[in-house]
């Protein structure tokens, strides 16, 4: 009926990138299960998926109270050795009866919140979206963060981070329908993303939120790490140096749409065209890279007296 | 049209044969190896005509009657030793025999936390999704922690730190998915001490039923194959296979079904292992393996693992 999801995204707490050979370790969740990985056009690995159970209240935009039974899926990724992705989603369904079944049935169906009782998908993802005080209802993106800390916690990362970031919260809603995004930035970390898609479900969706979560992530930490370096403000040596952790850390991340199933590439194009993320990212690498090219040259010139 | 792909992005799932049901002649632990083989003559006994329904039933069940039923007998060698399987290994097989009972797999119980260096204890453990209460609405803490598997809410307590607070008003526990009443059900599935961990003898059993319905996998493959022995037991339980096949003429081991044929002494112990049952997540690709080729099979299989185990209790 409605798939919602939540992506938390952030800086995995490591001061260098880590090597490839280090994710199985810090995305191992599970035993008897590889990290899966691909190292074409980026380094990128996925966590096994793990369900977590619930039986809470269900988001709604008209204040209903609607009871859900069922598991969430989960996963954590690396992207380019550096950036750290929880991301949860659920398939909300109507269940056949309206009382609660036992455990097992609900394991049958992994991934799947039935609910028991009436329930409209609109008012389901109006109340999802609102990004209301998390309260009793279910929270998708509290699971994602603790997959984020559970692999945070790992030995093998020294968990001192080259810059300051924060955590940025995406959350989506997807049904099938004419293909269709609309992608919202709200005005603190958290932004919404209403899709719709051709076809049936698939976890092709999920990568796709995941891909503009994690775009939307660097375009933010960017952004940061520029206004930070008070371009103007400062010293040029200054600013130099608060603009090297992006040259170190984020400029060759940028590959939007990288691993999206080809069916939903023409969803991230209608991106680019509005609100245009490439666009904004290139002018902000050329602004970084002028500053680092007068400033080396001011510098070439004070050395040559 | 281009196509790239890599290896290590993608999941493979072995898949591996099936009888239609696993029948579990027995279970051997130390209390009935001492009380001779008087009684494991008469288990047997009782048995058979047990394992006859089954056959008959599933004969009726599949096309042609060619029903796929293997039987197998689990030994106790984890939480007590005794004999050797040169000894007890013949002494079996003779009493099966003499109530005409083919025994087609051995298994060790050990084999159930530890398998050819494959931790099927730890891969089951790692997942095991609780059972939510009532007013679940993000994550808990793990069973790993407390090493309780429940079925409900148990009965608050008053802790450590809340001596000095008035007394806690007693509560009842409560199963989640009551109907009307509770029947609440608390699992221990291990215990440490200074020689590690002890997986609890239900846990194990909740392994033992996943192996026979040959939901487990290791990285995608088999965790355990069962190895011909054809006589000649080794003097040490280490040095036997974990799962033994006796019968050369055996249908597999794994089954879409099981049918485990038991003394009423362990109905707490099945009561417990379908408490964890109930709260294992099977791998989606693997279910879907199973389900495609029971349908392929024009089998109508149980969507519930728990519903997929039967028992005679004798």
């Amino acid at each position: 009926m409605l798939i919602m999801g939540e992506v938390r995204t952030g800086l995995l707490q490591n001061s260098a990138e880590i090597e490839e050979r280090d994710h199985q370790t810090v995305l191992g969740l599970l035993a008897g299960e590889r990290v899966r990985m691909s190292r074409r056009p980026i380094v990128y690995a996925v966590s096994p998926d793990l369900l977590t159970g619930v039986d809470c209240r269900l988001p709604s935009a008209s204040n209903a109270r609607i009871r859900g039974v069922g598991t969430l899926v989960s996963r954590a990724t690396i992207t380019g050795g550096r950036i750290l992705q929880g991301s949860s989603y659920v398939r909300v369904v109507r269940g056949e009866v309206n009382h609660r079944l036992p455990w097992s049935h609900y394991l049958a169906r992994p991934g799947v919140v039935e609910v028991l009782g009436k329930v409209s998908a609109p008012d389901l993802a109006g109340g999802f979206l609102a990004f209301g005080p998390p309260g009793e209802q279910l929270d998708l993106g509290s699971v994602s963060d603790r997959f984020m800390d559970v692999v945070q916690e790992s030995a093998l990362l020294d968990l001192r981070a080259p810059f300051r970031s924060d955590r940025t919260r995406l959350r989506w809603v997807a049904e099938t329908g004419e293909p269709g995004v609309h992608f919202i930035l709200g005005e603190s970390t958290g932004r919404t993303l209403r899709l719709t898609h051709h076809g049936e479900f698939s976890p092709a969706v999920v990568d796709l939120c995941e891909d503009l979560a994690l775009h939307d992530w660097l375009l933010t930490a960017l952004l940061t790490i520029v206004q930070r370096a008070r371009i103007g403000g400062a010293s040029r040596p200054e600013v130099s140096a608060r603009l090297a952790p992006a040259v170190d850390t984020l400029l060759h991340l940028w590959m939007p749409g990288a691993r999206i199933h080809p069916s939903l590439a023409p969803l991230w194009e209608n991106l680019e065209r509005t609100p245009g993320f490439s666009r904004q990212w290139q002018s902000l690498v050329e602004r970084v890279r002028d500053q680092l090219a007068v400033n080396t040259l001011a510098l070439l010139r004070e050395t040559n007296g | 049209m281009t196509s790239f792909s890599e290896v290590t992005a993608e999941r493979q799932i072995k898949s591996g044969p099936l009888s239609h049901v696993s029948v579990e002649l027995g279970h051997l632990y130390m209390e009935d190896f001492q009380a001779g083989p008087d009684r494991l003559r008469q288990q047997f006994a009782m048995v058979a005509p047990w394992l006859e329904t089954v056959r008959r039933s599933w004969q009726n069940r599949t096309p042609g009657g060619r029903a796929r039923i293997s039987t197998c007998f689990l030994i106790d060698d984890y939480f007590s030793r005794f004999s050797t399987p040169d000894e007890l290994v013949p002494m079996i097989l003779d009493a099966a025999a003499e109530n005409d009972l083919v025994i087609d797999y051995l298994a060790r119980e050990s084999a159930c936390a530890e398998a050819d260096g494959v931790k099927l204890a730890k891969l089951v453990e790692d997942r095991l999704v609780p059972d939510p209460p009532p007013g679940t609405h993000s994550w808990r803490p793990p069973p790993h922690e407390t090493g309780w598997l429940a079925n409900g809410t148990r009965s608050p307590v008053a802790g450590a730190g809340q001596a000095m607070k008035p007394q806690i008003r007693w509560e009842p526990p409560t199963q989640n998915a009551k109907r009307g009443h509770s029947i609440f059900v608390d699992v221990e599935l291990w215990n440490d001490d200074n020689r590690g961990r002890t997986w609890s003898c239900p846990f194990l059993a909740a392994v033992w039923q996943l192996l026979r319905l040959g939901l487990l996998r290791n990285e995608g493959r088999l965790p355990v194959q069962p190895v011909q022995v054809d006589g000649g037991f080794p003097r040490d339980w280490d040095e036997l296979p974990p799962v033994v096949k006796l019968n050369k003429s055996a249908t597999p081991f794994s089954a879409y079904t099981t049918m485990s044929v038991l003394s009423t002494r362990f109905l707490q112990v099945e009561l417990a292992v379908r408490t964890i049952l109930s709260q294992v997540s099977v791998d989606e690709e693997v279910l879907k393996q199973v389900l495609s080729r029971s349908t392929d099979e024009d089998l109508r299989l149980e969507e519930e693992l728990v519903d997929r185990i039967s028992y005679v209790f004798l």
